[in-house]
């Protein structure tokens, strides 16, 4: 990187701002896609949204991609770095700048991590819904980028639905504030825009986020069942009988063992094939009653057991185990590759044993642990990645998993982005002419692609889609 | 040297960056530098076993800052053992790293010496206690500038009379319930005399018969962190010979009590410095089997009888006090302790067990690094400090000598009114001296 930009960047950031060493830019290399990697040039580390904006402006005016990172847990190469590219990341923006319990709503930095905000909320009587299982560690800016979910998005949506208002900073610098309430009722939905927007249209600084009130009962089930197939049955007959439990969660014996194995065990049973990992919130008699009319349910489809956890602290521990799952698969190969597709709830337990005979083709292992009531799938298949042929084996088969998918009337993501991973798929789940509106938005924002190049939408789509532009204006 | 022996490669594999860790680590809740992070380290040592990445000045000063709290150790479901992959990347580095003639000099006299022999221990005890008297330090400190912060940040030395040795043998104070072998320390002698009294004092009034080996100088746990196997190795064998040594009627060897979390922490991990030799690999386990802290010893078979009975004699004082315990990092992630401290302090009359909000982070003494670098040290207590204000407790319990040392300069600094004290000396002043005589039994 040419040391007068360089400087001008330390200049607005501090010298703490900009890492320049090659070891200390090493670990940015990669995200949770671990095989993809790119060392970027810089990391720059802003502290508010005034640094952020002036990193921009400089960025700006030397032409230089640039690339949005909260924790780096996103698992579709999101924030996987791009050649000649810098990383700005969130990390120094941690603070919660305001949370009024009484209108239920926090403004937090874009580098506040999930979990630190549902803990400040619970001191209110209230929380923050959306509960990635990375919560620990992921960043409310990333939520945002990838309009994240989590096991409790069933009942309560993803971040799309609790986001009210954002600052950003615009590609070239700007900032663009559309958290004040005027903002709300008028014109477009920006906010909507930019939520999922995978870093393609610039940088969240601030968002204001609607927080929830605690409800006064939780109650949390497992269903044990003896086969895989059974436990899928079971979530299709539940959603469609339409009770709302808040989460529904299934855990197969594999990623059993691997939770049970480490310091997140739970007491998960080894013997089950298959968990179902239920919870219902409310009032005494709304919890009796929707887990009442579960468990027949359940029966009906071979559970052999179901039972409840006993106090607040087995099922803090039930859930951790759930969040830990993707950590504890580190016991069974140094990387894991997380499909993450979305197929309409009566079909899970088809698909589910399609991706199992997917995997198994090609020599590879299968664990699934996914959110069952939204019919998100996350086949999570135990890789090296300095196997080449295995990575091969492994991409073939989430490309093949993806194709499964879209043939039953399914979606590319659930929760986890597009990002890189999934790009060359974009061309089969969209028309051109699908592509081309979608370029034709980020061109709006950032005419000169700098933010996030070679992400989530296909360059050769946008460059083809605008050699037939009826205006003929191709750029 | 091959890049693969800097680090234990196999080991760093087990991590599947899943970021589970990163908000546990002291160093990257300060900096929001990846490389100052759990996952962001063990990516550098990966990088540099696969030559991706040179074992560079900024690779080194990433393990430098490192603390070895093993917080992100404990939260890890991918079973990542990083406490020793650290002391491996630490140790294996330490041979080809630059450092200045004197750094380097300093390390050799402290590693290599003072921490090595008894005399030279009370000799730099009694050198270090003179220039404090006379000023020389904090004029060293101010000659030396930053890179001499530390000696001005070290504690002060106690006189003489508190550096007393603890006797051979203490009998037990009534009833005999057991016998065990008391760790005396290294540095606890000279700095943490009253502790360690504290401690013998509780442990006789428990029903313990206690043993000290008084040859025996430093278990090695400072030189494992710091990358010092070779002399790490040397101490745990004389350890072994010491303490293999002592043994009740029946020919058991004793079992050994340890006040500091930190050499607890390593004595129970001792068999890995012995790998190849197995009679000593055994040994070493044998030894790590029957060493108690301070804490487990009392809530367990005789001791905790002991206390139970003593503590049956103490009369519920009229005002009761307010504690917050810590979690010494090398107790709670190290050994997994949590219980039975608490369990200890919410049984003593009239001292109410308060919760405080970061108990189980690192508090920034971490061995000698308070010594070696004292700004980071500080920035790491001062989340720390604020909880404790939070809490209200009028007591800071501990169950570590740096960490003691540690609270104590930070409570001043921030001038609190809370005394720091360790979990011995609460026992030996709220239970021990205040008990009523035992009936004659
Ligand atoms: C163990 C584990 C479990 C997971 N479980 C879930 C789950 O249950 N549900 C789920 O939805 N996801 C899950 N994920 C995926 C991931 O945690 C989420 O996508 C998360 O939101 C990413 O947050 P992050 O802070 O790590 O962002 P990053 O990974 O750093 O970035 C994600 C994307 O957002 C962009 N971005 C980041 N910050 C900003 C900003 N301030 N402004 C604009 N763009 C930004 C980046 O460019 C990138 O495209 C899991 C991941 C792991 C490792
Ligand atoms: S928690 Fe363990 S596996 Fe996950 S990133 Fe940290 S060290 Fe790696
Ligand atoms: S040992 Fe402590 S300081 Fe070091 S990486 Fe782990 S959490 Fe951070």
């Amino acid at each position: 990187m040419d040391a007068r930009v360089v400087e001008e960047l330390r200049a607005v950031l501090g010298r703490d701002g900009v890492l320049a060493e090659r070891a200390r830019r090493t670990p940015y290399e990669a995200d949770g896609l671990a095989f993809a990697r790119c060392l970027p040039e810089l990391v720059l580390l802003p502290r508010d949204t005034r640094e952020t904006a002036a990193a921009l402006r400089v960025l700006a005016a030397h032409g230089i991609p640039v690339v949005p990172r909260g924790a780096g847990t996103g698992l579709s190469g999101g924030a996987t770095p791009v050649e000649g590219g810098v990383v700005i990341g969130t990390a120094r923006m941690r603070r919660i700048l305001a949370l009024d319990a009484d209108n239920r709503l926090a403004r937090v930095q874009a580098g506040v991590v999930n979990a630190d905000l549902g803990r400040a909320a619970a001191r209110h009587g209230l929380f923050y819904a959306p509960d990635p299982s990375s919560q620990k560690a992921c960043t409310i800016g990333g939520n945002v980028g990838e309009n994240s979910s989590g096991p409790h998005g069933f009942r309560h949506g993803s971040t799309t639905r609790h986001v009210l208002g954002l600052v950003l900073v615009t590609p070239e610098g700007d900032v663009l504030d559309l958290s004040r309430p005027e903002h709300d009722p008028h014109g477009y939905d920006l906010v909507g825009l930019f939520v999922g927007s995978e870093g393609l249209l610039g940088i969240a600084t601030e968002i204001t986020v609607a927080l929830l009130p605690l409800p006064p009962l939780v109650e949390t089930m497992l269903a044990l069942f003896r086969d895989l197939d059974s436990a899928c049955d079971a979530v299709s007959d539940l959603v469609a009988a339409r009770l709302e439990p808040t989460a529904i969660e299934v855990l197969d014996q594999l990623t059993i063992e691997a939770v049970e194995a480490s310091v997140l065990a739970a007491g998960y049973p080894k013997d089950a094939a298959a968990v179902l990992l239920l919870e219902s919130e409310g009032s005494e008699a709304e919890v009796a009653s929707t887990l009442g009319a579960i468990e027949p349910l359940l029966r009906a489809r071979g559970a052999f057991e179901v039972r409840r956890a006993r106090d607040e602290l087995e099922r803090a521990r039930l859930w951790a185990g759930r969040k830990g799952a993707y950590g504890a698969m580190g016991r069974v190969a140094p990387d894991l590759y997380v499909c993450d597709a979305v197929v309409p709830r009566t079909r899970l337990a088809e698909i589910v044993r399609v991706t199992i005979a997917i995997c198994q083709a090609r020599g590879l292992r299968v664990a699934n642990v996914f959110h069952a009531g939204d019919g998100n799938l996350h086949p999570n298949i135990p890789y090296d990645r300095r196997d080449a042929g295995q990575l091969a084996r492994v991409l073939e088969a989430g490309d093949a998993i993806l194709d499964a998918v879209l043939a039953v009337g399914g979606s590319l993501t659930g929760e986890h982005g597009v990002g890189l991973e999934k790009i060359g798929a974009m061309g089969r789940a969209f028309s051109p002419d699908d592509l081309d509106a979608q370029c034709r938005v980020r061109d709006a924002w950032d005419p000169a692609r700098r933010m996030n190049p070679g992400k989530l939408l296909p360059v050769h789509a946008c460059r083809e889609t605008h050699t037939r532009d009826p205006r003929g204006g191709a750029r | 040297m091959d890049a693969r022996e800097l680090v234990d490669y196999a080991a760093s594999l087990d991590c599947i960056h899943c970021g589970l860790c990163l908000n546990t680590c002291p160093t990257y809740l300060l900096t929001g530098v990846e490389s100052s992070s759990p996952r962001g380290r063990i990516h550098l040592m990966r990088s540099v076993a696969e030559d991706e990445l040179q074992a560079d000045a900024d690779y080194a000063e990433e393990l430098d800052f490192c603390l070895l709290c093993r917080h992100c150790e404990s939260v890890c479901p991918s079973g990542v053992r990083f406490g020793a992959l650290m002391e491996h990347a630490r140790s294996a580095l330490e041979p080809v790293r630059e450092r200045g003639p004197l750094a380097r000099l300093a390390r050799r006299a402290g590693f290599d010496l003072v921490l090595r022999d008894r005399s030279a221990l009370r000799a730099a005890a009694t050198v270090g206690r003179v220039a404090q008297r006379l000023g020389l330090v904090r004029l060293a400190a101010r000659i030396g500038g930053q890179r001499a912060r530390g000696l001005a940040d070290a504690p002060a030395i106690p006189p003489a009379a508190e550096r007393a040795r603890l006797p051979e043998r203490t009998p037990a104070a009534g009833t005999r319930r057991s016998t065990a072998l008391l760790l005396e320390g290294c540095v606890m002698p000279e700095l943490l005399g009253a502790t360690n009294r504290a401690t013998l004092r509780v442990l006789a009034a428990c029903g313990f018969e206690v043993h000290v080996a008084r040859e025996h100088v430093c278990c090695g746990s400072l030189h494992a962190h710091n990358g010092e196997a070779s002399g790490a190795r040397a101490l745990a064998r004389e350890t072994l010979e010491a303490c293999d040594a002592r043994s009740d009627e029946g020919g058991t060897p004793l079992p050994l009590v340890v006040n500091s979390a930190g050499c607890g922490s390593h004595l129970k991990e001792l068999a890995p410095a012995f790998a190849g030799q197995p009679d000593l690999e055994r040994r070493a386990r044998a030894l790590s089997a029957r060493t108690l802290d301070l804490s487990e010893a009392l809530t367990r078979g005789p001791g905790a009888e002991g206390l139970a009975a003593l503590l049956a004699r103490v009369p519920t004082p009229a005002r009761s006090v307010r504690a917050a315990w810590d979690d010494p990092c090398h107790l709670l992630h190290g050994q997994h302790i949590a219980r039975e401290p608490r369990a200890i302090l919410g049984r003593i009359p009239g001292l109410e067990l308060v919760p405080m909000e970061l108990a189980e982070s690192c508090c920034g003494s971490a061995g000698i690094y308070s010594l070696l670098r004292p700004a980071d040290a500080r920035r790491v207590l001062e989340p720390k400090l604020a909880a404790l204000a939070a809490s209200g407790a009028e007591i800071l319990v501990t169950a570590n000598p740096g960490c003691q040392l540690q609270w104590a300069a930070g409570v001043r600094r921030a001038g609190l009114a809370v005394r720091v004290l360790h979990l011995a000396e609460v026992l030996d002043e709220f239970v021990v001296s205040v008990a009523r005589p035992a009936t004659a039994s």
